[in-house]
This record gives structure tokens, sequence and C-alpha cells, in this order.
């Protein structure tokens, strides 16, 4: 290893100068070309199918390990949701016609929010900010970048780098997510932000008469088309309203667990002619 | 070491490094990678090429999506900052070396966090200290573990 490239013949301050240019020409050379994070995300691809073989064995290792108490509780517990749901689902025929007529009212039409794959996580990266996860699904499957990802109780993140075979997914807390919103039932558009948080989003530049306060449903706006509109995505925790700013400071629980993934849904939205046609 | 035992670590802590064990595991664990080359500079008899350490650095940040060129400066920086006290370090008992290695695994840390602040939006979060100070813990396991495998790795036959 020491008769490969500047082992010696520099000063070690030169070659620390050097390899540091290195990475600011790198750093630079990705933000033009974005296609060098796509041939990492390619590169890592052994690597994740490892992952992948390593969490399928341990989550078959504790399900065997479980005790049969366990078991039983987790029974019981299952049959009795089973009966709430079916009480619930006794109402959804009536909700389902209401929604529709107040959806013609609307000069809406109702669509489906599109078809969905299930895909499992095989990496996750959640330091400094960055909140991304990797996920067994790829080019092969149809998946773009800009894609909307989903889990149990909302929207989670969109697709940003894409290979054959995975695929990496910015959460709704990457410091560099934004995605158009609105309260649920109002049209004030607004965005919701990442904060590098998993527990808290933020909505920025609102005034301090803005219309959201605690317990306000936020949910995609469908502005940009890339996301349908009324996915949700999170519920106003707290407002707060500092003297000297000119802006509240909005906060956010995000809907779905960001700290509990487990299986993502992608979702190819359903363009409104095609849901006609 | 041995160059079979030195691949085999590296797939090992680069699995590691990315294992889906939730989000506490993929904020708290320590830095595998950094842990590893400290591991084989200190084993190693001759200075390690610090181009090949850039190298490393750049796949990692790469395969893991994080701002290139972050983790590749920030271990050639660690291992700039161990070659100038590996002398003293090398003389101290693994349970005693746990505090430089604290104080170098913190270093690239900043390094690597620096660095994309440089490039980005970032914030900072305590799990920085306690990911170094996990992996200094950790230092006297993961050096007797690296120990026995490079013991019992086969020698090359000829």
């Amino acid at each position: 290893m020491s008769g490969l490239p500047f082992t010696r013949p520099f000063p070690s301050l030169l070659r620390l100068l050097v390899l540091a240019a290195l990475s600011v020409g790198v750093s630079l050379y990705s933000v033009e070309h974005p296609n060098l994070r796509q041939v990492g995300l390619s590169a890592a691809e052994p690597l994740l199918w490892l992952n992948g073989q390593l969490r399928d064995a341990w989550q078959a290792t504790s399900q065997y390990l479980q005790s049969q108490t366990t078991l039983r509780q987790e029974n019981a517990a299952l049959r009795q949701r089973v009966h709430v749901l079916e009480m619930e689902n006794l109402a959804l025929p009536v909700l389902r016609t209401e929604n529709q007529q107040l959806l013609a009212l609307l000069d809406s039409f109702p669509t489906a929010p599109g078809r969905v794959a299930v895909a499992q996580i095989e990496a996750q990266n959640l330091r400094n900010g960055s909140q991304q996860i990797t996920i067994n699904l790829g080019t092969a499957e149809g998946v773009y970048v800009g894609q909307p990802a989903l889990a149990p109780g909302g929207v989670i993140g969109q697709v940003v780098t894409v290979s054959p075979n995975n695929a990496r997914i910015s959460l709704l807390s990457d410091l560099s997510s934004a995605i158009p919103a609105k309260p649920l039932g109002g049209n004030d558009p607004c965005l919701v932000e990442g904060r590098g948080n998993l527990h808290g989003l933020s909505v920025p530049f609102q005034p301090h008469a803005t219309p959201l306060v605690p317990g306000t449903e936020l949910v995609t706006s469908g502005l940009g088309g890339r996301f349908p509109p009324g996915l949700p995505l999170g519920v106003v925790k707290s407002v707060e309203h500092a003297s000297n700013g000119p802006f509240a400071q909005v906060l956010v629980r995000p809907s779905a667990n960001l700290a509990a993934l487990n299986t993502i849904l992608l979702l190819w939205p359903q363009t409104r002619n095609a849901a006609h046609s | 070491m041995k160059a079979g035992a030195l691949v085999f670590g590296f797939v090992l802590v680069f699995l590691a490094e990315s294992l889906p064990l939730g989000p506490l595991y993929a904020q708290l664990h320590p830095d595998f990678i950094a842990l590893f080359i400290l591991y084989w500079a200190l084993s190693s008899s001759q200075p390690l090429s610090y181009f090949v350490i850039w190298l490393i650095g750049l796949v990692q940040d790469l395969i893991f999506g994080r701002v290139p060129g972050s983790d590749a400066i920030s271990l050639v920086l660690m291992l700039a900052l161990l070659y100038a006290w590996i002398a003293r370090v090398r003389r101290l008992p693994p349970w005693e070396q746990l505090f430089f290695i604290f104080f170098l695994l913190l270093a690239q840390s900043l390094g690597s966090w620096l660095w994309q602040a440089w490039a980005g939006p970032i914030v900072w979060h305590n799990a920085l200290l306690l990911s170094a100070a996990l992996g200094a813990a950790l230092w006297p396991l993961f050096t007797f573990v690296l120990d026995r495998l490079q013991h019992h790795w086969p020698r090359r036959k000829g």
C-alpha cells in the first residue's frame, strides 16, 4: 500500500493541500453532474443486496425467537383492532358517496392516488441533517427521480437518486426537502420544509396572522405536479410568535412516523386525463 | 495487515455502516470505517497512503449519498492527526488509547460536518459527540476482534 502515489514524494502539508483541492473539485463537479451520485448508488448495489439479506435474516430470527406469550398477546390485540376497523368500515360507503357528491360540487373528479409498489429499506443515512434512506426498487421497476414515497400515515418524501435496482429517498425531514402544502379544507398555500429532525418539520414565511393553528392538518397542495393533492403531510404542533421576527415559527409533526419506517410505498400518481380515460 | 483480512474487514465495516437497524442506530453508531482505518494505521509498520485513504473516503461519500469529498478529506485529516502522535499512541494499551481515539473520531466527524456546512444547509446534532464517544468506548473490543481476525486469517502459501 505504501508504494501507491502520494506516500513519500511530497511533504505532508503539500499532500493535504492537494487532497483538499481535489475534494473541493469533486464537490463542485458533483453539483454540476448529479450523475456522479447515481454512479455511487449503482456501485453500492452489492453492499445493499448484502444488507437486504442481513435484514431478512434478522427479521426471520427475531420472529422465530418471539415467545408464545408475546404472540398470543399480539394476536388478541390484532383481533380487537379488526373489530374496531370493522365498525369504522360500516361508515365508509356513506362517506364515499358524500365525498363524490362534494367533489362533483367543486367541479373536481375523484381520482385514485395511482399505482403503488412496496419497497424495503436497504440502508439509512440520518446524519448531519441529511435524512435519506435507500430502498430495493430502481429504474428496472420504473422508479424515477421526484417520485412520491408514502408510508402508513402519509407522505414520507421523494426519490432523489435512482439506479437500476435501488433508489435513494430524501425524507420530509431532510434539510433540502420542501413540499408544497395547504391546510386540509383550506386553500392557503404554504411549504413544509425539513429541519434535519425526524420528529419535526417547519412551515417557513408564515405571517403573524397565519391561519395555521396547533392541530391544523396539512396536506399536499398538488402545486408543481409532483405530488397528487390531498396526501397527508403533518399536523401543526405549535405556532410561536417571536416579537422581533417578521414571521411566525410554525412547527409540524409529520403524519407518518419517520422514525419507525419499515415498509415504503412508492406512488405513480395517476394523471387526471388517465383517470378519465 | 494481511491483504485478505483488510478486504474482509472493509466489507464488514461498510456493511455495519449502512445496516438498516432503525434511526437510533443510524444516528449513534460509531464511524466503523474511520475506526478500521485507525486500526489499520496503528497496526501497519509503514505509513498509509493519504491518497488511498482519500479514495476510500470518496467511495464512502458516494455509496452513502453524502457530499462527495466530505468524508474523503476528513478521513485524511484524521490520519494526519494520528501520525502526529503515532509513536506515543502505539505505546499505550488499548484502554488508554481510547482517549486519543475519541479525539480523532470527533475531529473526523467535525471535519465532515464542516465540509457539509460549506456545501449546503446542515444542523448540529449531539449524536456526533455520542457517536465518537461510542466509537472510543468500543475501541478495545474492536482491536481485540481485529487482532484475533488477523491472527487466524490463513497465510498466503509460497
